[in-house]
C-alpha cells in the first residue's frame, strides 16, 4: 500500500503543511514571500538566494516536509528517493527575466541563464538532499492527478522506495505550489489515489 | 583603492545574490573561489566577467588572466587599476 505521508502547499500568501497553516505572508516585511519562508525554516543554505523562484518553490516545499518528517533523509538510501514534478509554465518566469537581462539591461545574466530549464529544480533537490534516484519534470497543459498516479507507480515498480512529488506553478507573481511525499507500507497518511493527489496537490484545492 | 574594493564587494554581493553576506564579511585577501573563503562557483565566475564589463568597462577575454585576477578582492582591484592606467 502506498500513502501520501506529508504534503506542503504554498500559495501567494500562506504556507500549509498537512493542511495546517505554518506561515503567513507579512506584507510589511522588506523580504520577498519566499525569503520570509526561508527565514522561517531557520536553516543555513546560502545557495537558496541564488536559485530562481521555481527552484526556491521546490526547495521550500521539500524543506517544510523534512521539518515535519525529519526521517525522510535518513530512512532511505541515496538512490531510493525519486523526484516527480510538473507544472504548466515550464521555466517561463525565469525565461522572461533572462530575456529582460539582455534586452533591457544590456548584458545576459549567466546566473539567470542556468535556470532557464524547468528540471533544474530537480538538480537543486538532488544536490541538497543527495536524492539520486529516478527523476522527472513534466510540463503539462494543466494539473493532472493521473500523471502523478501513473508515473509514480512506474517509479515504485522500478525500484524507488519513496517519491517526492510536486506541482510548481510559478509565473510572474503567481504562486501555486504543492509538494508531497509518497511512501510504501506506512500506516499513517492518505492513500495514494486520485482523490488524495487532488487534495494534496491541486492548486485549486489549497488547504 | 579602498573605495574601489568597497565598491567591488558591494557589486559582487548584489550581482551574485550573496544576500547572507555583508561588505564587512569579505576580507580583501580571502580566496573568492575557495570554500574557506567566499565560496563562489563557476557560474559566479561568469557573473564576475559580466560585472567587470558592466561596472568597469573591462572585457576579460583571456581565461588565464581572469583566473589570476579573480583570486581575491585585492587581485581584482589591482587588475582594474592596471587596466585603467
Amino acid at each position: 500500500m502506498r500513502s501520501i505521508t506529508a504534503y506542503c502547499q504554498i500559495s501567494e500568501d500562506a504556507c500549509y503543511v498537512n493542511g495546517d497553516v505554518v506561515a503567513q505572508k507579512n506584507e510589511e516585511s522588506p523580504d520577498s514571500w519566499f525569503k520570509q519562508l526561508y527565514k522561517d525554516l531557520a536553516i543555513e543554505y546560502p545557495k537558496f538566494y541564488k536559485m530562481d523562484m521555481l527552484s526556491q518553490a521546490g526547495f521550500l516545499g521539500s524543506e517544510f516536509i523534512k521539518q515535519t518528517y525529519p526521517g525522510l533523509i535518513s530512512s532511505y538510501a541515496e538512490d531510493e528517493v525519486a523526484l516527480l514534478f510538473a507544472n504548466s509554465e515550464s521555466s517561463a518566469d525565469t525565461d522572461i527575466r533572462f530575456k529582460e537581462s539582455y534586452q533591457d539591461k544590456g548584458s545576459p545574466s549567466p546566473s539567470l541563464f542556468v535556470y532557464t530549464l524547468p528540471n533544474i529544480v530537480l538538480g537543486e533537490l538532488a544536490i541538497r538532499n543527495k536524492f539520486y534516484g529516478e527523476n522527472m519534470f513534466a510540463v503539462l497543459p494543466k494539473f493532472a492527478p493521473d500523471f502523478f498516479l501513473q508515473y509514480g507507480q512506474i517509479m515504485f515498480e522500478t525500484g524507488s522506495k519513496a517519491v517526492l512529488a510536486g506541482w510548481l506553478g510559478i509565473l510572474e507573481g503567481k504562486v501555486e505550489v504543492s509538494v508531497f511525499l509518497i511512501e510504501q507500507n506506512k500506516p499513517d497518511g492518505l492513500q495514494f489515489n486520485k482523490q488524495n493527489v487532488i487534495k494534496c496537490a491541486s492548486p485549486d484545492d489549497q488547504a | 583603492m579602498d573605495s574601489l574594493k568597497e565598491d567591488l564587494k558591494k557589486h559582487i554581493i548584489e550581482e551574485l545574490n550573496l544576500e547572507d553576506l555583508q561588505v564587512s564579511d569579505i576580507d580583501d585577501d580571502a580566496l573568492l573561489f575557495s570554500a574557506d573563503g567566499v565560496g563562489l562557483d563557476s557560474i559566479d565566475a561568469l557573473e564576475l566577467i559580466v560585472l567587470m564589463e558592466k561596472f568597469y568597462g573591462i572585457q576579460v577575454t583571456n581565461p588565464d588572466e581572469g583566473k589570476e585576477a579573480f583570486l581575491t578582492i585585492n587581485t581584482m582591484a589591482d587588475y582594474i587599476e592596471k587596466k585603467k592606467s
